[in-house]
């Protein structure tokens, strides 16, 4: 088999991953309630993994890791927690439907207004500064949110947070970044690049198991909760405890989640950033010179390389495609991948697209196989 | 030199959250003191549960300055081991 859909979740997940997160298991009680030893164990698990984390991404402390089930959970949080009646939205034309749903929500409601900047992703000329200059050309007195993508996920298409970041902070804006598709591909720093709520899955760049998921405040960020209950403290007040993480984590986490996603982080740590980012792309390059010989494919954006391609080919729909490789044995992803807005700055025709995502397992001995047997489904 | 007393006695420094407290006892390891984490008394606590991170007293100076610097706050309190 050939697993093409990495932006989707990685495959297959490494064997430190699935010892740790069956361990936790076996070993752990419910963590931050009570302190008997497999409470305890549980919540030893939880520290580890929101100091490596917090290492990993350049937050200020352990403390400023929550843990969500998801990127779409830690988004929602984020944004619904940050918003005020009244404030202005900025979201970049690449997002997905985890940015532009909840914010299309609060416009719905009448809570907040929101306005698209563009990414430029189809412009050969596309610089930091123009996107920069395109978003501040947008920025309101009422702007008070700024949430951008790092990396899109239906192209190799980068975002640059740094920029954006030191905007945000000259405008007095919060800065939220999406960063599902870059976490454990690109380097990312929450300090740095001046980010105030980090987002992202476990289970993809990470190689965590699905369940898994980090919101990283940055410095100083108090938001409002989107969930109250338990949180195995303060327990006679009425109200969420004012302390990160503990106040954004109500209701029991899913530790042996916890416990493979540090796993996988380490793992991700031991490859190093640089290495699987220089791999990945070597493996989209190599891709693009194959693809660009086959008659009738066509990639999006091609002046842009990244683990992540978006391909259509005449005379066959997407899904069609998407399932005639499966039956070879090839995993890829058709359709819209639930990134309507990004698909139209794409120009993306009806039926959307198919949709390559690399991971730190794929070779380019996989990379030849893909395409010959592209080739022949094309000739058929 | 402190007295025997005293070195036989455990401090502790009552904090909000389990992670507050794993966090103390990372940075009183980083130290080289003893350090363990145990859910405070409820009945002393006027909010309901919180935890602890206890070390020795013979040390609770430089303990308390460690917390005190990476911005933890504490609840003052100390008992006998035994």
């Amino acid at each position: 088999m050939i697993y093409f859909d990495n932006a989707a979740t990685s495959f297959p997940k490494p064997e430190a991953v699935i010892r740790a997160q069956e361990r936790a298991m076996r070993e752990c009680g419910n963590p931050g309630r009570g302190s008997h030893r497999l409470a305890m164990r549980g919540a030893e698990i939880l520290y580890e993994c929101r100091s490596e984390a917090a290492l990993f991404f350049g937050a200020e402390s352990p403390e400023n890791v929550v843990f969500t089930w998801n990127a779409t959970a830690a988004l929602n949080m984020a944004i619904k927690g940050l918003v005020r009646p009244g404030d202005h939205i900025l979201i970049s034309d690449l997002e997905h439907n985890a940015v532009l749903r909840p914010v299309q929500k609060l416009a719905d409601r009448g809570v907040a207004s929101y306005d698209i900047f563009p990414s430029f992703a189809t412009d050969p000329g596309r610089t930091a500064e123009r996107i920069c200059r395109a978003a501040e050309e947008k920025i309101t007195p009422r702007t008070k949110l700024l949430i951008c993508t790092h990396a899109s996920n239906i192209c190799p298409a980068v975002m640059p947070l740094r920029e954006l970041g030191a905007l945000c902070r000259k405008h007095g804006i919060k800065f939220v970044a999406d960063a599902s598709q870059s976490a454990g591909h690109l380097p990312i720093s929450v300090r740095e690049m001046q980010i105030d709520a980090l987002c992202l899955p476990g289970h993809k760049g990470l190689l965590g198991p699905q369940g898994s998921g980090l919101l990283i405040w940055g410095k100083d960020v108090f938001a409002d909760t989107l969930l109250e209950g338990g949180s195995g403290t303060r327990s006679l007040d009425r109200v969420m405890p004012q302390e990160s993480p503990e106040r954004y984590e109500a209701g029991t986490v899913a530790t042996p989640a916890i416990a493979g996603l540090l796993a996988g982080i380490r793992e991700v740590r031991r490859q190093g950033i640089a290495a699987i980012a220089e791999r990945e792309c070597r493996l989209s390059e190599r891709l693009q010179a194959e693809l660009s010989r086959l008659p009738g494919v066509r990639v999006a954006v091609p002046h842009l390389k990244g683990p992540v391609l978006l391909l259509t080919a005449s005379g066959i729909a997407p899904d069609a495609l998407a399932n005639t490789l499966n039956e070879r044995g090839v995993c890829t992803r058709a359709g819209y991948h639930c990134a309507g807005l990004a698909h139209r700055t794409l120009g993306t025709p009806d039926g959307g697209a198919l949709r390559v995502s690399f991971g730190g397992n794929n070779t380019a001995g996989e990379v030849f196989a893909f395409v010959r047997i592209l080739s022949e489904i094309l000739q058929n | 030199m402190m007295p025997k007393e005293t070195n036989r006695k455990t401090c502790f420094c009552g904090v909000p959250t389990v992670t507050q407290a794993m966090r103390a006892r990372e940075l009183l390891a980083r130290a080289a003191i003893r350090a363990d984490v145990i859910q405070a008394n409820s009945s002393g606590q006027k909010r309901g549960c919180a935890y602890s991170v206890s070390f020795p007293c013979a040390q609770e100076k430089i303990a308390r300055s460690i917390l005190r610097e990476a911005g933890i706050r504490c609840q003052r309190g100390s008992h006998d081991l035994f």
